[in-house]
């Protein structure tokens, strides 16, 4: 039983990067709009009919 | 698609004398001018006419060309450039607030467009807040040319300045987002070690473990009450200020003194700890919160919509001569330049020249009003025909159609039964709630001492009245995501309970049963030297010059005679040669004169050669076609159904008689409308006011509820509460069965909180629930709250 007392402050030291990753994710605005994102996967523009020339 | 499908585009109707076309992946698709033309070639020709797949609603209509754009230059000097973006290294930022966007496909449209135009970073749409957040080269920076592309797809760009950009929402949620995760997070953590000490208790313990699994949760938990739970407290503490003790009162006292006392225990090795019941109660309330917000967040903010109905800028006139300058520095005196086809950018006065100006953007009047020097300008309308030079006299939200909309804003706020129902009876709940604890703490502090926290504490929890404070929330907040899957959207949280309490729905005639686009029901001639036909023919050949709303009724896709010296004779009609002789369209009195035709079912329109009349034509503006079908199913959900208008009452009868509506109003300023709807609520009725028109804006505010269609006025849309995306009228009734059934939900929600409450209730205070029950009963009965909310997602 005594690995706990390692685990669960390796398990601690985890969380703290995780909430402080997701901290870092809302404030860089990847949060604010949760309606587009899911479009965009949809909308990969395979037609580019005018890509090559330069423009 | 074909021609009677409308413009592929925009969707409006294709005149019949237009055949232009665009191709796309080698199908032809009819379009209604040349301007949509071009749009849906650049679209095409830039690859992207997967739009055209994806979007929900009609694009915007006609963008501007990109060369005539020039009114955007000004947005390219240094100081400007500095105003309306901000520096970062070598690159800018700006914010943009776009109009006319309604859907996914629109923001996808924009950042790919944008996104390919040399010098750009990035270019990010969020199509709920309509702003454009783009990043550029500051070498060479020109905002003219993003601004000019986005006018060019038919959108209505406006720089924002950077201190009008930061909006509290964002900032709300982005805290909001943060808490969630905190709580979440550290429930499920404290959760964890909560199910090591239950199982320690069973299997006999040792004991610096135990100690141990509980500084871990005392830490865990910390940040969870002091951070997460923040806003209850302050919550709680503004009750006590205010003496208006919210649901945050009790949970706050549950929260802190279990925390408090959890502590106590921790360091003293005390018998118990409930970090997993504050943790669990936390996320739970927060998650509530965070529901509820995001259902408040749907309301759009539209304050930015109504200054894109302003131009960007304006030609003043100096001693020097012209500058264009942009609106927002224009001054009361100044002198303006306004040339034909631009919008008034103040109001003013017209100090030289003559022209009409089109107002319907106030007044709901399609005709445009004759002004000469000495007549006064509103602010947004447009001038039709002629150069005029103006004096502003008000500019801003001192102008009139600032002063409509701040009105429009006031009469929402002001309307009854504002409170939803949870509100109503959370503070009685909470005041019985915290006098039941306390005479459970003080029985037991007499009956059993020892136990009188741990008992007072789970009635604290298990009564917590989250299922209750979610209830409401829950279902507005899955209500709103399904209705906008239905097209439709919803603008104002409130507006489902109204909607589903309506009792009577209020109609406006033109532009929402009806097409809002006259057409010609009847030719009368007069003179038997002509044919109906050469009427009609020569009455398309005269009003092809002008942009009278009325003109495109005549429009034929024959060959038209041969006019020369067209002469538009603003508010009268046009004149024109044809063979020789002098042809006139228009009022009476301009034509020919004295042949006067009393009736008021149509608008005349006289043809007349040399002063002789010789044929008139009724012009009648259509019903929509699923007019008809929509009336009656409205009736058949047990709703009364009346109809008023501006107009004419034969124009009314008429309309009333084909839709079999009793109860109708004619010839009504906006004023009687109001007046109409207030009396029919003080009959008790609960009003839902469907119009489209500017004029309608302050009676949608008046009304219970009230729904624009998205193709309306701006002005309508800023106090409508729902906005009915696309040409169909049939969301009117969705919108009233969801919200009914949105409401049958929370009452469900609601009952089931209760029920659960006063079930749980006698049970904790009897000392049957220790706090970690209480805490899952409590979760439970919220958790059955938000899935029973769900279902509404599937409606149909």
């Amino acid at each position: 039983m005594n690995i706990l007392y390692v685990l669960i402050p390796l398990a601690l030291l985890l969380l703290g990067l995780a909430v402080w990753a997701f901290f870092w994710a809302v404030g860089s605005g990847q949060f604010d709009d949760l309606d587009t994102p899911a479009m965009r996967v949809v909308m990969d523009d395979d037609s580019k009919p005018k890509e090559d020339e330069p423009s | 698609m074909s021609r009677a499908d409308g413009c592929f585009h925009c969707a409006l109707p294709v005149p019949a004398s237009c055949d232009l076309t665009v191709d796309i992946d080698g199908e032809s698709h009819p379009v209604c001018c040349p301007g949509c033309k071009a749009v849906a070639e650049l679209i095409r020709d830039t690859g992207m006419a997967r739009y055209y797949e994806l979007r929900d609603a009609p694009a915007p209509g006609v963008g501007r060309p990109a060369e005539e754009a020039a009114e955007w230059r000004v947005f390219d000097s240094a100081e400007m450039l500095d105003a309306f973006s901000e520096r970062h290294d070598d690159s800018r930022e700006a914010t943009i607030y776009v109009g006319g966007m309604y859907c996914s496909a629109c923001s996808w449209l924009i950042e790919t467009t944008l996104g390919r135009q040399p010098g750009v970073r990035s270019a990010e749409v969020n199509p709920i807040t309509h702003r454009l957040r783009l990043r550029f080269d500051d070498a060479g920076a020109r905002l003219s040319g993003f601004l000019a592309t986005l006018a060019s797809l038919g959108y209505q760009p406006q720089p924002l300045s950077p201190e009008s950009t930061t909006r509290p929402e964002v900032a709300e949620q982005r805290t909001a987002l943060k808490r969630l995760l905190v709580a979440s997070l550290g429930m499920m953590q404290v959760m964890m070690f909560a199910v090591g000490l239950y199982s320690m208790d069973y299997q006999g313990i040792d004991p610096d473990m135990q100690h141990f699994l509980r500084l871990v949760s005392f830490f865990v938990t910390t940040p969870v009450v002091f951070y997460a739970a923040k806003p209850f407290f302050t919550g709680a503490w503004r009750g006590i200020v205010a003496r208006k003790p919210g649901m945050d009162l009790p949970v706050s006292i549950a929260v802190g003194a279990a925390y408090a006392a959890s502590v106590y225990a921790t360091f003293t090795r005390g018998e118990a700890v409930w970090f997993d019941s504050v943790t669990m109660f936390v996320f739970f309330l927060t998650l509530g919160r965070f529901l509820e917000m995001r259902a408040r967040h749907r309301s759009i903010d539209r304050s930015a919509a109504l200054s894109t109905l302003l131009p960007n800028t304006a030609t003043r006139i100096d001693e020097s001569g012209h500058a264009v300058v942009p609106v927002s520095q224009l001054q009361r005196g100044d002198r303006l330049l306004v040339r034909a086809g631009e919008s008034i950018p103040a109001d003013g006065e017209v100090v030289w020249g003559t022209t009409s100006a089109d107002e319907s953007l106030l007044t709901g009047e399609a005709r445009p009003k004759s002004k000469i020097a000495g007549d006064g300008l509103v602010a947004g309308s447009i001038n039709v025909d002629g150069m005029i030079e103006m004096v502003v006299t008000s500019t801003g939200s001192d102008t009139t159609l600032g002063t409509i909309s701040r009105l429009s804003e006031r009469a929402r706020y002001a309307r009854p039964g504002f409170v939803t129902l949870a509100d109503r009876v959370a503070s009685y709940i909470v005041v019985a709630l915290l006098v039941v604890a306390a005479a459970v703490a003080v029985f037991w502090y007499f009956a059993d001492p020892d136990r009188a926290f741990v008992i007072t504490l789970s009635v604290l929890v298990v009564t917590c009245p989250c299922a209750l404070a979610l209830a409401t929330p829950a279902a507005f907040a899955a209500a709103g995501s399904r209705l906008s899957q239905l097209r439709l959207l919803v603008t104002n949280g409130n507006a489902l309970e109204s909607l589903s309490r309506a009792t009577l729905a209020i109609f406006d005639k033109t532009g929402t049963l009806t097409m809002g686009m006259p057409r010609i029901t009847a030719v009368f001639v007069i003179d038997n030297a002509w044919t109906e036909k050469d009427c009609r023919l020569i009455a398309a050949a005269l009003e092809h010059a002008s942009t009278h709303p009325l003109a495109s009724a005549f429009a034929l896709p024959d060959v038209l005679p041969a006019v020369s010296d067209e002469k538009v004779h603003v508010g009268q009609g046009v004149s024109g040669t044809i063979d020789g002789r002098e042809w006139r369209i228009g009022n009476a009195d301009f034509v020919g004169g004295g042949a006067h035709a009393e009736d008021a079912v149509s608008t005349h329109v006289f043809l007349g050669v040399e002063g002789n009349v010789v044929a008139w034509f009724d012009l009648e503006d259509e019903l929509r076609p699923d007019a008809r079908t929509m009336i009656n199913a409205v009736r058949s959900l047990g709703l009364d159904v009346a109809l008023v208008s501006g107009d004419n009452r034969l124009a009314v009868e008429t309309v009333a008689a084909a839709l079999g509506i009793e109860d109708r109003y004619a010839e009504c300023r906006p004023e009687d409308k109001l007046r109409i709807i207030e009396e029919a609520q003080r009959r008790g009725e609960r009003v839902i006011m469907i119009g489209d028109g500017i004029n309608d804006a302050p009676v949608l505010a008046g009304a219970d509820t009230s729904i624009a269609p998205a193709h309306g006025a701006l002005l309508a849309q800023t106090s409508a509460d729902v906005i009915m995306l696309g040409e169909s009228l049939a969301p009117v009734t969705t919108a009233v069965q969801m919200a009914r059934k949105t409401m049958r939900i929370v009452r469900q929600n609601l009952a089931w909180a209760i029920v659960y409450n006063t079930l749980a209730l006698p049970l904790a205070a009897a000392g049957f629930v220790p706090p970690w029950a209480a805490a899952i009963g409590m979760s439970a009965s919220s958790l059955i709250v938000v899935l029973n909310a769900l279902r509404l997602n599937r409606f149909e």
